[in-house]
Order: C-alpha cells, then structure tokens, then sequence
C-alpha cells in the first residue's frame, strides 16, 4: 500500500472522530462543569443533614422537628407562600386578562411598567413597604398616627406578591394570548352571557396557564430570602432560618437539614410548573386572531382602572425608595440631600477599579467616595459583566449541545441544565460553602466562586431560552455550512453564534440583571474583601442606616436601567422581552 | 472511467420503520438523475445518506471507486441545494457564495474571481451586496445553487429545489438548472415528487414508492412503458380498469377489451392502464367501422377542461369516469362540448396489463 492509499484508507476514520470529539468533549466539559458546581454542593448538603460522623442519622431532623420555634419556619413559610400564591395569581390572571380580552388604553404601558420588579433586587418590595408602613412609615406614623406596621406576615405577603407579580402575569399573558378567543365568541353567539362564558370557556381552557403560574409563584416565595430578611422581624421562614442557623449559631447541620427541608416544596412547585408550562404551551396554535370586538364601556374602564392601581403600587415602590434616598429624614424632614450617597465605610475592596477611579477623579471628597465607598458597587459591576458574558455564552453552548448536536446523555445535560431553577438561592450558597470551603480549592474566597456560583443559579433561564431560539434556525442552514466544507466549530461561529446575536444579548442582559440584584445565594460566598451592592442593602438596613439603604438600591436599579436602555437600542428590542425570571 | 456514484444494497432503517430498502443504482460522472416519488416514499432519505446528513443501516455508497459511508458531509465535497434555500441570512449574496471557497482555504483573489464568475452564470452581478431577505424566492434559489457549485463539487444534490416557489419561476428555474447542468457536465441528482419537473429535466429518472426503486429508466421509456400500475399512476395520468384476463381478452365485468399484450395463464386478476391521449373519441357519423368493435364504448362528455394545448375530456361510461385528452386543433375542428353522446376507442395496443397481486420490482 503506497502512501495515497493510505491516507485514503485512514482519513474517515480520523474525520468522522474529529467531528464527533468536538461535540463530546464540549458536551462532557458542560457536564462536569454542573456536576462539580451544581450536584456535588447539593450532595454535600444532603451528607450533612444526613450524616453524624459518618453514620447515617435522623437526629438533625429530630431536632427540627421537635423544637417549635424552629420548626415554625416551616409552617410560616408554606402560610406566607400559599396566601402570595393565591392573591398574586388572581391579581395576576385579570391584569392578563385586561391585556388580552379587553379592549383598554394604554395595554403597553401597563405591560411595560408591569415588568418593573424583574429589575431590581427582591428588597426593594420590602424597603418601600417599610417606608411607606412600618414603624416609622409615612402612611401608619405621619399620616394616621397608628401603632400599627406591616412588620412580620402581613409585609413578606405584601413584598413577595409585588415581586412575583410579572413572573405570574408573564405565563398567564401567553395563556391567555394564546387561547383562541373565538371560542369565547362563539360561546356568546350561542346565548351565553358573558359571566357564564368567562367561567364555563375562559377560565377551564386557561387551567394550565392558571395551575402553572402559582406553582411558579410558590415556589418563588418560598425560596425568597431579600424580603423575609428585612421585613420579617421575628417571623422566620425557612430561607431565613437557614441563614440564623449558619450565622447567628455557626450549625451548618441544622442549615443543611433546613435546606433539605426547603428543597422538597421548592423544587415540586418547580416541577408542577415546568410540566404544565408545557403542557399549557402545547395548546398555543399559530392561528391568526380575529379582531377584538370593542369592549363595554364598564368593562372597559373597569380594567383599565384595575391594571391601573396595580401598576401604581408597583411605580409607588421605585418611587418610595428613589426619594427615600434622597430626603433627609424621612418621613420627618423631606428636603432633598445626596448625603445618603456617601455610604458609610462599607469594607471591601475592588484595586482594579480603585486604580482606575483615582486616576481620574482627583478633588476629595469625591474620590473617596466613588474609588473607595463605591467599592461593593464596582465589585457588583465588574461580576455582573462577566457573568452577563460568560452565563450567556455557556448557556448559548449548552443549548446548541442539547437542541442540535444531541449527543447521547442529552437528557441529563438538560436535566442538569434545567435543576438550578428548582433550587433555593440559599441552599446553593450553604452548598457551595460546604463543597469548596476548603484550602485547596483556591478559588474559594475569591469573586470567581461568585461569578460561578451566580451562573450556575440562572443556568436554567439561559438554556431554555437558548433552545427556543436555535429551534428557530432551519435544519439546512447548518447542513448547508458543513455540505460547504465548514466544521463544527466554523458552522458555530460563523453561522449560528451570528444568528443567534439577538437571543444572546438578551440572555446577557438577563444574567447581568442577576448578577446585579441577587442576595440569596451569594450571602454566603462575600467576605470582607468582597462585598456586592445587593448584599450591602441588606447590611445597611439591618445596621439602621435605611437611608442609605435606599440609596444603594437606587444606585443598583439605576445600573440595570442602563444597562436595558442600551441594549433596547443596540437589539431594537427590550432586553425584557420573554424573561419572566425565576429564583 | 468517470467518477462513478453508486449505490449497493443501500438500507436506511427508522427503529422498525424501513424507509429505505436495499436500492441499487450506478450514476455516470456527469449525468442527470432525478428521484421521483409521492411524499414518504423515503428519496430524500436516500439522497440525504449519500450526502452523509443520513447514516446507512445497512449497504454502501460507493463514489470514485470507494465506500464512503462513515466519510463526514464537509469531506464528500458534494454540493447540496435545499428546498428551504438555506442561505445564510446574515451574509450578503458574495459572502453566501464566498464560504464554501473560504472554508476551503480558497487564496482571496481567486475567491473573488470565482464569486464574479458563479454571479454571472445566474446573471446577478447587482445583487453582490444585498441580503438573502432582500431577494425574491427564485433569486434566492440561484444563488444557492451557485453557492452549491462555486467550490466546484463533484455531485450536486438538489432536494426539492424548486418545491417553495410559484409555478412560473418553477418553470423557468427548471429551465436554468438544466442548462446549467448541461454546461458544467456535472453530476446532479434531483429530487422531487413532481413527475412533470422529473420527466422534463432528468437524463435518467428513478421512480421510487415504499423505499424501493420501482422503476428507472429515460424519461420516455417511464412514460411509455410504465412498469406498474403504480408507476403508470403516478407518472402522467392513467385510466384504470380491473379485469379478468384469458388470451387476449380482458374482461372487466361490464364489457370486454381486446388487448395485445396477450396472458398464458387463464382468469388472472388483471389491471388496464391506457394514458388519456391514447383513447380516441368520435362522434356519430365518424369513420369507425373498421375498429375492433368490443373496445367501442359509447359514452357522454359530462366535462371539458382546457388545459392549454390539449383539452380533457371526463366522460361518463355506464357511471364510471374515463378521461381523455385530444389536441386542441383536433378540438376546435371536432366541435365536442358538454352533453354530447359520443364514442370512446380504446386501442388493443394502448392497453398496459398488469398483474394485481405481485408488484414489480
């Protein structure tokens, strides 16, 4: 055999190995990345609840169970997620139906303004409810005079509904946009009134829509840690308790038991969601809708006077906390100061940035200010872009894997892929001290365990959101790169990352929202070097200093604010659009 | 010897559907081969393993002298036209044709020049920097199919080229194909259910139903000497009529044929086929004494249909439909319209027998 022949003899084996490598050492690199990051922590979790010394015991659970003030977050928590889930739902369900069936002014603007709490960390629901009704609320001291404050179940109730709002109306508006209105208009031109069409065609063909936002909504509440944290006053639920446990009685055992404890509601109001999101998805035809018929006038302005109260609750918190960051001493003295700007000496350090800073900033007191107080700012900033980059362009991978290349394992990649969504924020965090605070893991301690910790969150968003955009590009164009000579990782780059442009901006918008406002998991991971601005809103409420509390927030929302007007001109498209988030 | 394709025993398997089973072909470097089948019969399964898109179950595809089924789809240089055209809708018209050249590590200089080339063969020189989505349909077609020709393949597969477009540029289009293929001499392989589009264009057709190639052959001989009742059916238009056969005599219950193709068995379950433009039609007082009488049958027009330069004809016989197709001249002389009582000759010679049990390979 002469070399010519050789070759020939040899080069299909080589090429078709080369091919399928590229996937496999992709889709593998993918899986230990969530197996190291995402199960290992989560085994640890459960080891520890489970293990004494290394024998198996039940004696964690024991002692939750049987110390009523402990095993009361329980019970608080399954009160405060069902009563959100029931008042959000319906809130939710006619604000959808106002958008959909009616035909009321102003549907963009409710849309729009509707989505605002995806922007700003879960807190903010809590600060302004606390300015506007606690203690010293403007509402209950200043202008009733009453005792009374929203401290405790009635504030957390409160707080979650506000935030869970769009994550609710964003499945209930598909629903509902998606169910056929001809039904309803047949069932009227058959002699149905319009309450009996609402009850007997309506309400049954949106069941799952319905069914699957609660669960949506339960499950986010009951994993919520911002709110309970700085409303709760003494009423403790179970993401809470989980952080006393830890911190206040350093009993990583009993953290570990309550994260169990919190993992089984989560993540099966996490699975009842998935499964009916599907199944209410599956019933969306691509059938064109007739017009709306004009609505009555009562109907009419009945919605539109309903979504418009809600959209002012909603404006009224930003509003709250924008100008209690800025008045001196609310709800006593309301002249405007940028006082509470100048935090307080927070800790923390960014070089990078602070180089940078007093480099060009040179009068005091400014400088020290944005290079050294800012310094949680500049951290949060500098994680958000990174992850903003890497979460959207690992999910972007992760999801051409699963969609296109569908090596075999494919579903347990996805399954991975889709887990993170099921898990509460802080049991992530607790997992990941427990799984990687140890010596030799030299990336404990620093933002990269953040940065990685904070992806792996949000990893759910991203690929879902990745596969519904590659369903969208034709088979053949890839086929017609590789029938062109082009190999994996040219098709890749050249045809399909292009293609996917817009999704992937929008996917990067989403983590960089993330990165900016998240508390719950990254609680555990900051340390006196690093600090991050939604943490220090935390720190700063509980410390007294609300004021600047406030302002921190302000500062955080601001970024985002940014952040999505840019990307609303370099996309043409909000950076909102199909985002309901989760935990 | 040219290049040679070919196919060997070639199987594709679906779980326990068999979509394609054990089909044989040998194509000549340069020749024009269209797969023609209804929608399922498993030909784009067929031409999708020779592009290597498809694994092979079982078989070979055998191109140059060697079996390249485990030979990855960039390695076969062959070029693919998809239905959907595929153009890459974030590149202009030159970069589209650009990228196989590029990806082939093609120097720049040459790749412009075979760009301006390939743009001229289609005649779209001013459209270089327009996007696929600023293009009609059939732009959009050629200059996929310039795409798929500028690295110069060695095959050029069309699946379905021309299913998306409207029925005139499908024409024209049709038209362009083949001079193109005539020009370049290049193997082309083409696949389609439209029998009108495989008949005009291929040098050699493949009629294919259930996975396998009933029949293949030039487009005449197909038309002509159909060797099933399916593929009688599916290419051109049929009269069909259940029979029994014993000699020369068919008998279909009502009437008897005479026919020519005569049977050595006796009573065989039998089906006639006879193409419309076969069947003649007079009119009483038409010289027709002559005819073989039992295949005189009177009838009645119940529809006439202009469809260009012939004009068909649905006549009633005893209840059963019988189309014919006669020239347009021969019309307009004849005078037929809709009520009128006329005669059907089925010529002996015209009637293609086949036998209803065993289908024919």
């Amino acid at each position: 055999m002469n070399r010519a022949e050789l070759s020939r003899a040899f080069t299909p084996l080589l090429t078709i190995n080369t091919d399928k490598a590229v996937t496999w050492v992709t889709a593998a690199l993918l899986l230990s990345v969530l197996i190291f990051f995402l199960l290992y922590p989560l085994v640890d979790i459960c080891r520890l609840s489970f293990l004494k010394e290394g024998v198996f015991t039940l004696k964690n659970y024991i002692t939750y169970f049987s110390n009523p003030r402990i095993f009361r977050s329980l019970t608080n928590s399954l009160y405060v997620s069902i009563v959100t889930m029931v008042i959000t739902t319906v809130l939710a369900f006619f604000f959808a139906y106002g958008l959909t069936r009616t035909t009321m002014p102003g549907k963009g603007v409710f849309y729009t303004i509707s989505t605002f709490p995806l922007i700003a960390p879960t807190i903010i629901q809590a600060l302004a409810l606390i300015l506007l009704f606690g203690r010293n609320g403007l509402v209950t001291r200043y202008l009733l005079g009453t005792d009374w404050n929203i401290y405790g179940a009635t504030g957390i109730i409160a707080g979650e509904c506000l935030y869970c709002f769009p994550n609710a109306l964003f499945i209930l508006y598909i629903t509902l946009s998606a169910v056929d209105t001809r039904l309803d208009e047949a069932a009227q031109s058959l002699g149905a009134s319009s309450l009996k069409t609402f009850y007997k065609v309506t309400l049954p063909s949106a069941k799952y829509g319905i069914a699957s936002a609660a669960a949506l909504v339960f499950n986010l509440t009951i994993t919520d840690f911002g709110i309970p944290v700085v409303i709760g006053g003494g009423y403790s639920v179970l993401a809470t308790e989980i952080v006393s446990q830890v911190f206040g009685m350093q009993r990583f055992d009993l953290g570990a038991t309550i994260s169990v404890i919190l993992l089984i509601p989560s993540i099966g109001a996490f699975m009842i969601n998935y499964y009916l999101t599907k199944r209410s998805y599956a019933l969306i035809s691509g059938q064109a809708r007739p017009f709306l018929q004009p609505s009555r006038p009562f109907k009419k302005w009945g919605f539109t006077l309903y979504c418009g109260v809600i959209c002012a609750s909603i404006l009224l918190v930003f509003a709250t906390v924008f100008l209690g960051s800025f008045v001196k001493t609310w709800p006593y003295d309301f002249s405007l100061t940028l006082k509470h700007f100048d935090f307080p000496s927070l800790g923390g350090r960014a070089p990078l940035w602070t180089t940078f800073w007093t480099s060009i900033i040179k009068e005091e007191p400014l400088r020290s200010m944005i290079a050294f107080k800012y310094a949680p700012i500049w951290t949060s900033l500098l994680v958000a872009i990174v992850v903003a980059v890497v979460g959207a362009s690992i999910t972007l991978l992760a999801g051409y894997v699963i969609e296109k290349k569908k090596p075999k394992g494919e579903q347990v990649l996805y399954t991975l892929s889709v887990l993170p969504a099921a898990i509460p924020g802080v049991v992530m965090g607790l997992g990941y001290v427990l799984a990687f605070n140890k010596p030799y893991f030299y990336i404990y301690g620093t933002i990269w365990i953040i940065i990685i910790n904070i992806i792996i969150c949000n990893f759910t968003l991203g690929v879902l959101s990745s596969i519904a955009n590659l369903k969208q590009i034709d088979k053949s164009i890839e086929e017609a790169a590789v029938s062109l000579g082009a190999g994996p990782v040219s098709t890749f780059t050249r045809v399909v990352f292009p293609l996917s442009r817009v999704a992937f901006l929008s996917t990067a918008t989403f983590f960089f929202m993330r990165a900016m406002t998240t508390i719950s998991a990254v609680i555990f991971l900051i340390s006196a070097e690093i600090k991050l601005a939604a943490i220090e809103i935390i720190f700063l409420d509980v410390d007294g200093r609300t004021a600047s509390a406030n302002a921190m927030c302000t500062v955080v929302v601001l970024i985002v604010i940014g952040v999505l007007v840019v990307m609303r001109f370099t996309t043409g498209k909000s950076g909102l659009t199909g985002m309901g988030s989760s935990n | 010897m040219g290049r040679n394709l070919g196919l060997e025993n070639l199987t594709k398997r679906f779980g326990t559907l068999t979509a394609v089973d054990h089909v044989n072909l040998e194509v000549e470097e340069g020749e024009f081969i269209c797969f023609l089948g209804p929608s399922g019969c498993g030909k784009t399964t067929v031409l999708r393993m020779i592009t290597g898109f498809e694994t092979v179950t079982e078989g070979k595809v055998i191109f140059d002298g060697r079996v390249i089924n485990d030979l990855i789809p960039q390695k076969r240089e062959f070029g693919i036209v998809f239905q959907s055209y595929a153009l890459f809708p974030n590149m202009t018209v030159e970069e589209n044709i650009a990228f196989g050249l590029k990806m082939r590590k093609m120097p720049k200089k040459a790749i412009a020049e075979r760009v301006d080339q390939m743009l001229d063969l289609i005649g779209l020189r001013d459209w270089r920097n327009l996007y696929p989505a600023q293009l009609s349909g059939g732009q959009q077609q050629r200059v996929a199919l310039v795409r798929a020709l500028a690295a110069d393949p060695k095959v050029l597969l069309l699946d379905e080229p021309l299913s998306a477009l409207d029925a005139k540029i499908r024409v024209r289009l049709r038209a362009e194909i083949k001079r193109l293929q005539q020009e370049l001499r290049k193997t082309m392989i083409y696949v389609t259910h439209d029998q009108e589009e495989a008949l005009s264009i291929a040098d050699r057709v493949v009629v294919m139903e259930e996975g396998r190639f009933r029949q293949m052959g030039r487009p005449i001989d197909i038309y002509r000497c159909p060797a099933s009742s399916f593929v009688a059916d599916f290419v051109g238009t049929s009269n069909f009529f259940k029979g029994r056969q014993t000699g020369d005599r068919v008998s279909t219950g009502k009437r008897e044929f005479k026919v020519s193709q005569k049977s050595t068995l006796s009573n065989e379950e039998v089906v006639l086929a006879i193409r419309p433009e076969r069947i003649e039609v007079f009119k009483d007082g038409d010289p027709y004494r002559h005819l073989e009488p039992s295949n005189l049958i009177p009838g009645r027009i119940d529809v006439v249909t202009f469809l260009g330069a012939a004009v068909r004809l649905v006549i009633n016989v005893d209840g059963e439909e019988v189309i014919s197709d006669v020239i347009e001249k021969e019309f307009e002389q004849r005078q037929f319209k809709q009520g009128d009582e006329i005669l059907l000759y089925f010529p002996p010679e015209a009637f293609l027998v086949y036998p209803t049990k065993v289908s024919v390979e």
